[in-house]
């Protein structure tokens, strides 16, 4: 066990963790952040992707302990109260997703997208987006939906 | 009442889903994010073997370890077998293990690592047994059977028109033989001008779901036992589980969730049965979620198939004829699908003017992973081959593909191939449309392919559905369904059509999802019905509530209610005073009725008119790697009024997808009957990457067989999409792919074949 101290969604937490303790674990049960999803297991598929310190991670890979001292975001996070995030209302708007599994993990990629890239283009989406599967939707409108938040954000 | 027309203030808008908020923000709960108090986990231990007898298990380690809570095996648990028309699935293996993953012990612990420590310590003494796992082999006289007990079928096995289905007939692990047809096909083809025989396999491939499957069970002190689980039809799952637990059905609650994808595969009971057991056995709630790992290697994948067809034409290239033997893969339980067999032969050339036609359909254990249902299920299979065959016919007879198809497209007045009257037969109509936006007569660039492929299916008319709208004093409506959104949009179109019918907006409707104790009997997505049948019951339940309401708009404008007209915007009116939807309902309230509320229940009348769809392909193959990357889509689609263009294309766009990872990459690879495409990293779903150029060709003005004129799109983009991509490597290099998936290694193989014999 160890003292873990980290931000997630803004707030601060200190917590007793084992050091084999999954991040996705940690958010979904400790947290009770069940907005993460935990789908493959093996890094494949995404829909664990949470934000630390801003970059797309799996967190079904990384350890608690390796987000100490930093900064999570979950899906919990990216709308601000009532207000959603661009992004989510361009989801919403483009039938970005049908079953919503792959959802929180599609938006966060997309939102380190948008921050390290704030007009990507097609293939800068693509290429971008790669290491989140989505069953529902064949991509189209997750692309859809990402080009028409990047003209919203007007950054 | 008179009425006037729609106003289309929410039908065929693109508004946004009702479920929109609560999934881009992460509040939608799905099975697994349910937090029940005092839950427990249970995992199972799963055969590594085939087929084997189990001689002795030892679980007294895994009972002493702390935190474990409950050890079961094959022993603890009834004799019971369930299944959703074939019982014979076991709740655990009893003396025998039929596949890799077939479940032999479970456990209920404190957490997963617990539990998976426990089943460590489960040791069990296997003595292997001879195994089967293709359909050939094991319908060979002398196979080892899988099942020599008596499988007991449930209610509703029957053929059909023009058809002869037995359960269980006298060939060695055959499940269901169908046989059917329509004309005389034998006299059709010793009589044809030229017969055409080939032969084709299709494997397997996952669902994909990014979800996997999931449950909690809780017995509560009251009787009732609470019920979350990623199934999509929570009524149907109720009406299996009770016999299977011998509880009766009012005391299982199925509870609301979010389901993360279906595709066909979550209809099943899955792990319900055994979840319940460790409930009881632990005296604690338990949630089990299955692993990506369990899922690929002992979900309910497609079945996989090997096919036959014999063609014959007349001198003009008319098809005289097709005879088809279709064999399918079952895997180790029939129980995962609600039919005996699978439904792809019921459509099996049906754009086609086919005057004699034989079809034989056989369903076969083996030692393999059980197969279930999955979009349009059998359907993909058959398509591949004959939308193949075909394209082989028109080549071998010296015709360019589209004009074969055109010049023997299913016409107005024609019957089916199974001898069956449809109306509004616009199966040309909708090759012509894409094949002008794909440019079908362009010059190819040299290493460039183009096929086509074509596929007929009526909408769904398979299940049931129940609703009960509610207004209140304030005139919103309230719509009560019984069956989880999987994805595809059930809860959002049943919203539109309810505001369309009393000329309300989106805003003024709500969605309640309820559970099983508190909605009608409703069978959830499945077979391309909600359209259908959730659209039907709307309709019943509005019909009923606008009688309702002329009945009180008539005592409130003192008049009769044959004299009462509602407009399009929910006015009523009669001789010239008119009173809106919510003034009236305000003044009912006044007067004691502060709610009106009506049920409404679906016709099960199957459509009599279909719908087309043409895809089309365009393929550049390297001739060095083999490699075929497709570039380019057009999909032509015959449709009825759309409820919700976003949601419509959304399943279009996912389907062919879906279709494109079945063609491209997907496949089930076993060895010695374990699947050992065990890992996403493994079994590969196509990414974003992977996506071709696409255009979508809607042929609107079709009268579609639901309320408004709608009709069903969910499994009209997936099936016949393979075909289209290997017709066009055929077109690009000269090699015909008559296995699933397109590799490169046997694109290359193929390519090598052709150099050396010329």
């Amino acid at each position: 066990m160890r003292s873990l101290k980290l931000t997630v969604n803004g707030t601060p937490v200190v917590r007793e963790v084992a050091d084999n303790r999954l991040l996705v674990d940690f958010l979904r049960e400790d947290l009770k952040l069940t907005g993460t999803k935990e789908s493959c297991g093996v890094g494949v598929c995404g829909a664990c992707t949470v934000l630390l310190n801003g970059n797309p991670i799996s967190a079904c890979l990384a350890l608690a302990v390796h987000a100490d001292g930093g900064q999570v975001t979950t899906i919990e996070g990216v709308a601000e109260g009532d207000r959603l995030h661009p992004l989510q209302e361009a989801f919403l708007a483009h039938g970005g997703f049908q079953c919503g599994i792959c959802t929180p993990g599609q938006i966060l990629a997309a939102k380190a997208l948008l921050e390290a890239n704030p007009h990507p283009t097609r293939a800068e989406i693509q290429h971008w987006m790669m290491g989140n599967l989505c069953r529902c939707t064949g991509y189209y409108k997750i692309i859809e939906s990402i080009a028409a938040a990047a003209g919203a954000t007007g950054t | 009442m008179a009425e006037a027309s729609r106003t289309g203030k929410a039908l065929g808008q693109p508004v946004k889903r009702v479920d929109g908020v609560a999934k881009v923000t992460g509040r939608a709960r799905y099975t697994g994010d349910f937090d029940v108090p005092g839950v427990i986990v249970g995992r199972c231990l799963r055969s590594p073997h085939p087929s084997a007898r189990i001689v002795s298990i030892d679980t007294r380690q895994a009972k002493a370890l702390p935190g474990v809570h409950a050890v079961l095996t094959g022993a603890d648990v009834p004799d019971t077998l369930h299944g959703r028309l074939c019982r014979d699935v076991p709740i655990l293996a009893k003396g025998v293990v039929r596949f890799v993953g077939d479940r032999v012990a479970a456990v209920a612990a404190d957490s997963i690592d617990i539990a998976e420590t426990a089943l460590e310590l489960i040791e069990v003494e296997y003595e292997p047994l001879p195994a089967v796992f293709t359909a050939e082999e094991a319908m060979r006289p002398g196979a080892p059977i899988l099942h020599p007990e008596k499988i007991e079928v449930g209610a509703g096995a029957a053929g059909g028109h023009h058809a002869e289905l037995l359960m269980y007939p006298p060939i060695p692990n055959v499940i269901s033989r169908l046989r059917l047809g329509h004309g005389d096909a034998a006299s059709a083809l010793a009589g044809a001008h030229r017969v055409f025989e080939h032969s084709f396999t299709v494997p397997g491939v996952h669902q994909g779901y990014i979800e996997p499957h999931a449950c909690v069970v809780a017995i509560g002190a009251d009787g009732i036992i609470d019920i979350w689980a990623a199934n999509k039809g929570p009524h149907i799952a109720r009406a299996q589980m009770a016999p299977a637990i011998g509880v009766p059905e009012n005391r299982l609650r199925f509870n609301p969730v979010y389901i993360g994808g279906d595709f066909g595969g979550k209809g099943s009971l899955m792990d319900l049965v055994l979840c319940y057991h460790l409930a009881l056995a632990a005296r604690r709630p338990i949630k089990m979620v299955m692993t990506s790992f369990e899922e690929l290697t002992a979900g309910n994948p497609r079945h996989s198939a090997s096919i036959t067809l014999r063609t014959g034409l007349d001198h003009d290239a008319k098809i005289q004829a097709i005879d088809a033997r279709i064999v399918f893969n079952g895997g180790a339980y029939a129980g995962f699908i609600p039919g005996p067999t699978l439904h792809g032969y019921s459509e099996l050339a049906g754009t086609y003017r086919v005057p004699h036609c034989a079809i034989e359909v056989l369903r076969v254990y083996t030692n393999t992973v059980p197969r279930g249902h999955m979009r349009s299920p059998g359907a993909p299979q058959v398509q591949f081959a004959v939308e193949s065959h075909i394209d082989m016919i028109a080549h071998e007879w010296g015709l360019d593909p589209l004009e074969f198809r055109r010049r023997n497209a299913i016409a107005e007045g024609d019957p089916t191939p199974l001898g069956e009257q449809r109306r509004h037969m616009r199966c040309r109509e909708t090759i012509d449309a894409g094949a002008r936006v794909f440019g079908w007569d362009k010059p190819r660039p040299p290493g460039v392919g183009r096929g086509v492929s074509i596929y007929e299916h009526p909408s769904g008319s398979s299940g049931r559905s129940t609703v009960v709208l509610t207004m209140g004093k304030d005139g919103r409506i309230t719509i009560l369904l019984g069956a989880p959104d999987q994805g595809a949009g059930f809860h959002t179109m049943a919203a539109q059509l309810v505001a369309e019918h009393f000329g309300l907006s989106m805003t003024e409707v709500d969605v309640v999802l309820g559970d099983t104790l508190s909605t009608g009997f409703e069978s959830g997505a499945g077979g391309q019905r909600l359209t259908m049948t959730a659209g039907q019951a709307i309709a019943d339940a509005a019909g009923k509530m606008k009688v309702m309401l002329a009945a009180l708009a008539a005592e409130r404008l003192n008049c009769a209610p044959s004299d009462v007209r509602m407009d399009a915007d929910g006015s009523f009116s009669a001789s010239g005073t008119i009173i809106d939807l919510k003034s009236l309902m305000d003044w009912a309230a006044s007067r004691g009725k502060a709610s009106l509320s009506a049920k409404g229940e679906s016709a099960t009348k199957p459509p009599d008119v279909t719908g087309f769809v043409a895809h089309f392909a365009e393929v550049e193959v390297d001739r060095e790697t083999g490699q075929v990357r497709v570039r380019r889509i057009v999909t032509a689609h015959d449709i009825g009024t759309v409820i919700n263009p976003i949601l419509h294309q959304g399943q279009i766009e996912g389907g062919l997808v879906q279709a494109l990872g079945q063609a491209m990459c997907e496949q089930i690879v076993l060895k010695d009957g374990a699947v050992i495409t065990a890992l996403l990293g493994d079994y590969k779903l196509p990414t974003i990457m992977d996506i071709p150029e696409l255009e979508t060709v809607l042929l609107p003005g079709g009268p579609g067989p639901a309320p408004f004129e709608t009709a069903a799109i969910g499994e009209m983009s997936n099936v016949a999409v393979p075909a289209a991509i290997t017709n066009a490597v055929f077109d690009a290099v000269g090699v015909r792919l008559v296995e699933l998936p397109v590799s490169p290694e046997r694109v290359l193989a193929g390519m090598s074949e052709k150099a050396d014999a010329a």
